[in-house]
């Protein structure tokens, strides 16, 4: 596919020497003539033909397999630690012997996991006597669902992914998390990892429609400025942002710099910024349907929820309609309903006997009318008008074409736009409701749309009518239609008695005011129910929407986009020439024509991205693994493998992993599980004096470098030991904030947690630039920008949030209580416990004789609650 | 005390260990220690916020930041237009049909606050803020400031970061990163949030960003403390200590097996940094020492009505902001205004709507407290060396918005004003047009603005600089010149 533009030939004479001025190390040179000059800010590569960017820079250069040195050390278990050894001989350091099993389970575990093993897994590996204990150690680990979430929650990291939109309004993105649950399915699949990336740019096109939350993961602004200017300033940010972070995600470059100027350290032009810039220019911030297989096994849950969310809504209806009766509202004279409303109706009647119910619809708020659901309640309070009980639908027409709007949407038991019916009649049209036999009735309640996106094409004249089982006799069939025979309709048209109608409702005057808005004339305990029923309706329709794959999810929309102009220092009222979708000129980008659809060209980067021929995707994601796996990559600088990035430790070593990455398929875990059965993973972390003089971080690996854990890691644990991690895997997340629902929204730490909130963190909601109120001082970023290494502080915040917060002593109360539970009353069977649980050993004679005695006297929460402020629970080693 | 635990032992023993690591990654990137190019504090992780020297002989060596949010308008405090007042009623030139952030203008209107001459200087400041007009020949006015956006949180975020996106580490990171502490037991950089809430952006306007966790701020007021700080309900004293204790034994019982382990070393003091500010951070919290005269100077002492209350409660505030300054607290923010409880003019200076009324409350809150903390960093000496700054995310504008008697956001325009360490005082730069619309003499940028305050710490914000994702990023991005006109005999920086 690329035909190699670089230069490998280092020599210092001849004129396809890269030019490198004070630091520069872009040159645009002849292929035929001499060296010409770097392009200028303007950023205009020169016209005429053959002529090609160049650079000497490392990471442009074309992955080669290098031979492994043969060390002759015994230490060595294979190519990896070959290069290892060989580095730490040039440094005369050792490496360290072998961790004991104990420490190495926990260390493979809280790394690949994020969570501590079981004392019975440690027993087990313990006493493992296989010669390949550990090689099936290591594959148990890799093969646990665990594993996907440790991982993903990196990438995301990468890929700076948040569940709100952040800048001022803030306001949650309730369906951000389907690409989170994507992510930890691709880890734990061992999708290929060039698969991963043409997924996640081109997902639509892919059947991996999930993956595109990738491009609309980051901040975005709500608010656009009614000043021209501002707003075109707004939309080019945005698209920065895609191109920024498709740049570091997966090809660890800093494109960002190149949207004023040519690159000033790496060979991007600024036409290459504007050439991917044209790849995004099609792409949207916002929702758009999603269907992801549903899981059989929760059917049953979702039926359960589903009525539980009926019954919710329809309370919430009722103290709705309650609050705008007229004694309230001071209407006096009018005795009248509230007016329809496009979110939810409920009709209220006496009991009656019904073998059908018709609902017709004599005029709408404009076009067909549509209608999301009908529920037709038993005085049992069950939905007798479902398909799935029994029932049939009919109607008087449906409005053609459309996947969204279907006759059998009616009474499928789901609501929202995406599962409604349209009429095929302007104003006007009918639902007919036949019930298998007999059933007494008092409610039904409908819509136009129950998720409340939707307010247009509302019902706004109706009637519903029961048809009566006939007295005394069989129940009949009530699948007749208008077509029958005249006597027949005759009988059917005195069988039908109106039970509600709009008759009987103020008539509807618009759509916009706030419904909730009615709600604050409530006082007492109907004030506080009407708060609580909102709260719990939201809950409901997220965990439903999270069952069902919800109809919509933030994965970004797609259109044709117009042309995109280079942009003169990066200001969108300077437009230069048009630029046609690409990428990088020096790794020959893919060439595309200005009006290449929209679709082909995330496409076709991604072809490009995913291809063995670009020499950056596969160094940069095995640097990636390679730095989440030790603490620190071999290239110390894992989303910059430019020219202002550092320089890889062990080169070779990087590049026989990138080619052993490309040859095995692209496995993620193949590479994973080469590094963690080296012997620099088994090594021992333990410091040793001389080697700490040299090599203080432990780069070189002369140990395995011990790391405080990251947040996630932290809170995990805790969950894990005390008993209480909630293992419910993906769906919408949990909240460690409080949502105050204004026009911008506000946040505040939860002071209060039950087992919803014990999930893995992974899992959590989280809200742009919000402290959780213990875990953001532990640098657990907020998705404000991407974040390819987190900082490891150390602060006496963190210590006061880990001493003293609520979420900290409650799993420190569980934990004892476990304790108690586990291990009985007495102080030294606790003790032990307790350490057999954390770290997998028993504790040696000091710790167990100080635990002992302070669990007598300080009482076994206090015990707990130091044990989770220790160096060797927070800690790696 | 452990030999290895004592701070000033450790960063001793530590300093050359970790310290050459840093340079080592520094050199790795090659090139780096010529003149010109970045200076990255060296930090030993054991000890974040110990004391580094500013890159020349610093002017100010602390810094209190007042941010009023939600835009305080020019024109009716520290601004005075004669033209303004001239044409009041009258369309302005050239503003047909403006667009602003909520719609379309009417015409020019004065101030619903009539502006005298005060102090020696004669600066004619607005009868909204009498007490702070009284000190006017302190302040150093800058009123050409010109912003980015019109929009609030990016303008916070621009004011508070630099950078009008989120996720951009605060000035008082910034600061901290580069110099440290000079006080052991209080944290390095506190953020004083308003009696009513936090400002809109809050996350950004005191957070770190990408720099480490060690340098954010750590926020409280005289009415709310650090979160988690206190000793939890139900923990008695004697078993906290107790527990502590018990910590102790263990994290060093498990240092035993890393001997020179730097980062387990530091953890364990961090323990004890949270220790000693578990009571420092209420002694300075502690007010019932004030006496009387300076409560009553404040307004500490006022009450009885929703505005009074609100007030005193901000007057405390304006106390603690001087004590944490008296403590040598490096980077002291406190706010004024706040968008929880209210929003939009209500409980912040976003005057779009009735501005008059609204304005009248937040002078009263804002004036006499904010004047007397100033009036007591000098009396007490504190100026001389601590920077003041009082500044918001930006102007309003001269017209009344069309249909309301409010005025719209106007980045084009706005006043700041410092005083103390390395200002001239009684000084005023830069002008708006005839209205006070656009900054038309001397305009200032953002950037300019925070070029000054770094210049003014000793420190060259071109080469104070953090690597990040493949930037090597400054709070000034690629722009800024510090205003040497404001300095008193200003500092030549670094050759």
């Amino acid at each position: 596919m690329m035909s190699c533009s670089w230069k490998t030939d280092h020599s210092s004479t001849g004129p396809r020497r890269a030019t490198a001025i004070a630091g520069l190390v872009l040159g645009l040179v002849a292929a035929t003539a001499g060296t010409v000059p770097a392009p200028g800010a303007e950023g205009k590569a020169p016209a005429g033909n053959g002529e090609k960017i160049t650079t000497s820079h490392w990471s442009y250069q074309p992955v080669r397999r290098p031979e492994a040195p043969q060390t002759g050390k015994a230490w060595a278990q294979g190519e990896i630690d070959e290069f290892l050894a060989a580095k730490l001989q040039e440094q005369h350091l050792e490496p360290s012997g072998p961790a004991d099993r104990r420490t190495l389970i926990r260390r493979l575990y809280l790394v690949m996991h994020g969570l501590p093993p079981s004392p019975e897994q440690v027993e087990a590996f313990a006493a493992d006597t296989r010669p390949d204990a550990w090689e099936r150690l290591v594959d148990e680990v890799l093969a646990s669902p665990h594993y996907g979430e440790r991982w993903a929650r990196h990438w995301l990291d990468v890929v700076r992914y948040a569940d709100s939109n952040g800048f001022e309004t803030n306001r949650e993105r309730k369906t951000a998390w389907p690409y989170r649950d994507y992510v930890i399915d691709a880890f734990n699949s061992d999708k290929p990892w060039n698969q991963f990336v043409r997924e996640q740019l081109a997902g639509d096109a892919l059947g991996a429609d999930a993956a595109t939350g990738f491009l609309v993961a980051g901040p975005y602004d709500i608010v656009k400025s009614p000043d021209i200017n501002l707003s075109l300033a707004q939309r080019e940010d945005e698209l920065a942002d895609m191109v920024n972070t498709t740049g570091t995600a997966f090809l660890g470059l800093t494109m960002g710099c190149a949207r004023c100027h040519n690159h000033k350290f790496d060979p991007i032009l600024q036409k290459d910024y504007f050439a991917m810039q044209a790849v995004f220019a099609g792409v949207t911030h916002g929702e758009r349907p999603w269907h992801p297989r549903p899981d059989p096994g929760k059917a049953p849950m979702l039926a359960e929820l589903r009525k539980t969310l009926a019954g919710t809504e329809g309370r919430l209806e009722e103290l709705r309609t309650m609050a705008s009766a007229p004694a309230l509202t001071g209407g006096g004279a009018s005795a009248l309903r509230p007016p329809v409303n496009h979110r939810m109706n409920v009709e209220e009647f006496a009991p009656a006997a019904a073998i059908a119910v018709r609902f017709t619809i004599t005029a709408s708020t404009g076009a067909e009318p549509c209608v999301d659901e009908v529920e037709i309640y038993d005085e049992a309070g069950n939905n007798v008008a479902l398909a799935s009980a029994g029932a049939v639908a009919e109607v008087s027409g449906t409005l053609p074409g459309y996947e969204a709007h279907k006759q059998e949407h009616i009474n499928d038991g789901r609501t929202g736009n995406d599962r409604s019916w349209i009429s095929n009649a302007s104003g006007s049209g009918w639902v007919k409701i036949s019930f298998p036999s007999a059933v007494r009735i008092h409610r039904i309640v409908w819509s136009r749309d129950r998720t409340e996106q939707f307010p247009d094409r509302l019902p706004t004249a109706y009637r519903f009518e029961v048809m009566a089982p006939p007295a005394g006799g069989p129940v009949i069939s009530s699948r007749e239609t208008s077509e029958t025979s005249a006597p027949a309709a005759a009988a059917a048209a005195a069988a039908w008695t109106v039970v509600a109608s709009s008759e009987t409702r103020q008539p509807f005057a618009g759509g916009k005011a706030d419904p909730d808005g009615v709600l604050s004339r409530l006082s007492g305990p109907q004030a506080d129910e009407a708060r609580r029923l909102k709260a719990e309706v939201a809950e409901l329709r997220s965990r439903v929407a999270g069952l069902e794959g919800g109809s919509t999810a933030w994965l970004g929309t797609f259109s044709q986009p117009g042309p995109t102009f280079r942009l003169h220092r990066g200001d969108p009222l300077q437009k230069k020439e048009v630029v046609a979708p690409g990428a990088l000129t020096v790794l020959n980008g893919p060439g595309m024509d200005v009006d290449t659809p929209e679709q082909q060209r995330r496409l076709r980067l991604g072809d490009w991205m995913a291809s063995a021929d670009n020499p950056l995707t596969a160094r940069v994601q095995v640097n990636r693994i390679w730095h989440y796996i030790f603490g620190c990559g071999i290239v110390d600088t894992p989303s910059d493998l430019g020219v202002n990035g550092s320089r890889p430790t062990h080169p070779e070593l990087l590049d026989w992993m990138a080619d052993e990455f490309m040859k095995s398929g692209w496995s993620v875990k193949h590479m994973q599980r080469l590094i963690l059965r080296s012997a620099a993973f088994r090594q021992s972390s333990a410091p040793r004096a001389e080697a700490l003089k040299t090599d203080a971080d432990a780069r070189l690996l002369w140990r395995f470098p011990p790391r405080r854990l990251e947040a996630e890691a932290i809170r995990d644990s805790m969950l894990t030991v005390s008993g209480t991690l909630n293992q419910e895997a993906g769906g919408p997340g949990f909240y460690l904030v409080e949502v105050e629902n204004e026009n911008v929204m506000h946040y505040f730490p939860k002071e209060k947690f039950s087992p919803s909130e014990f999930r893995r963190m992974v899992y959590q909601t989280r809200i742009r630039q919000t402290n959780d109120g213990v875990f953001r001082s532990l640098d657990c970023p907020d998705g404000s920008l991407v974040m390819p290494r987190r900082s490891r502080s150390n602060t006496p915040l963190q210590a006061l949030n880990l001493f003293n917060s609520r979420f900290v002593l409650q799993q420190a109360d569980l934990f004892a209580g476990r304790l108690t539970t586990e291990a009985g009353s007495r102080p030294g069977d606790q003790a032990e416990l307790a350490y057999r649980l954390l770290w997998g050993r028993a504790p040696d004679g000091f710790e167990k004789s100080a635990s002992t005695a302070f669990i007598e006297s300080g009482g076994l929460p206090a015990f707990c609650r130091a044990l989770f402020n220790t160096s060797e629970f927070l800690f790696v080693f | 005390m452990h030999p290895l635990l004592s701070r000033r032992h450790f960063l001793r023993d530590t300093a050359t260990g970790l310290g050459g690591i840093a340079l080592t990654h520094l050199l790795s990137r090659g090139n780096l220690l010529a003149n010109g190019v970045p200076i990255r504090p060296v930090i030993n992780p054991a000890d974040p916020n110990g004391t580094r020297r500013s890159h020349f002989t610093p002017k100010a060596k602390k810094v209190l930041m007042i941010f009023c949010s939600g835009a305080v308008s020019q024109v009716d405090t520290f601004e005075y237009k004669p033209e303004l007042i001239r044409r009041h009623g009258q369309p302005m030139p050239g503003g047909a049909n403006l667009v602003t952030f909520q719609g379309e203008q009417g015409n020019l209107n004065q101030s619903p606050w009539a502006f005298h001459p005060r102090g020696q200087s004669g600066k004619m400041v607005s009868d909204l803020v009498p007490h702070l007009g009284a000190l006017a020949d302190e302040m150093c006015f800058i009123h050409s400031l010109t912003g980015k956006t019109n929009t609030h949180g990016p303008g916070e975020n621009f004011m508070g970061t630099g950078f009008t996106l989120d996720g951009f580490p605060s000035m008082g990171a910034w600061t901290t990163y580069a110099l440290g502490t000079e006080n052991e037991t209080l944290p390095a950089y506190v953020a004083i949030p308003d009696p009513r809430g936090a400002p809109q952006s809050a996350g950004n306007f005191w957070g770190s960003g990408f720099l480490p966790a060690s340098f954010q701020g750590t926020d409280f007021n005289a009415s709310q403390p650090v979160r988690n700080l206190a000793r939890p309900a139900g923990i008695t004293p004697d078993s906290d200590k107790a527990t502590r204790r018990f910590l102790s034994s263990l994290n060093r019982h498990h240092l035993e097996r890393f001997p020179g382990d730097s980062e387990l070393a530091a953890r364990i003091s961090s323990y004890e940094l949270a220790a000693r500010m578990q009571l420092s951070v209420p002694e300075v919290s502690d007010l019932t020492n004030e006496p009387a005269h300076i409560l009553k100077m404040y307004g500490a002492d006022q009450g009885g009505n929703p505005v009074k209350d609100l007030k005193a409660a901000y007057a405390r505030n304006c106390i603690l902001a001087r004590r944490l300054v008296e403590k040598g607290v490096r980077f002291v923010q406190l706010f004024n205004g706040a968008y929880q409880t209210g929003g939009e003019g209500v409980s912040n200076w976003d005057g779009h709507k009735v501005l008059a009324e609204q304005y009248a409350k937040h002078g009263e809150v804002m004036d006499q407290p904010t004047a007397a903390l100033l009036a007591d960093l000098k009396q007490r000496g504190l100026l001389e060396d601590t920077l003041v700054i009082w500044c918001t995310e930006f102007g309003r504008m001269p017209t009344f918005q069309k249909g309301a008697s409010g005025r719209d956001h106007n980045p084009e325009g706005f006043t700041a004003w410092m005083a103390g360490a390395g200002v001239k005082a009684g000084y005023s730069y830069g002008a708006t047009d005839e209205f006070g619309y656009k900054a038309e003499v001397n305009p200032v940028t953002v950037y300019d603005f925070h070029a000054t305050v770094l210049h003014l710490l000793g420190l060259d914000h071109e080469r104070l600089s953090f690597y990040h994702n493949g930037v090597e990023r400054r709070l000034t991005d690629v722009h800024g010149h510090p205003i040497m006109d404001i300095m008193e005999h200003p500092s030549r920086g670094l050759a």
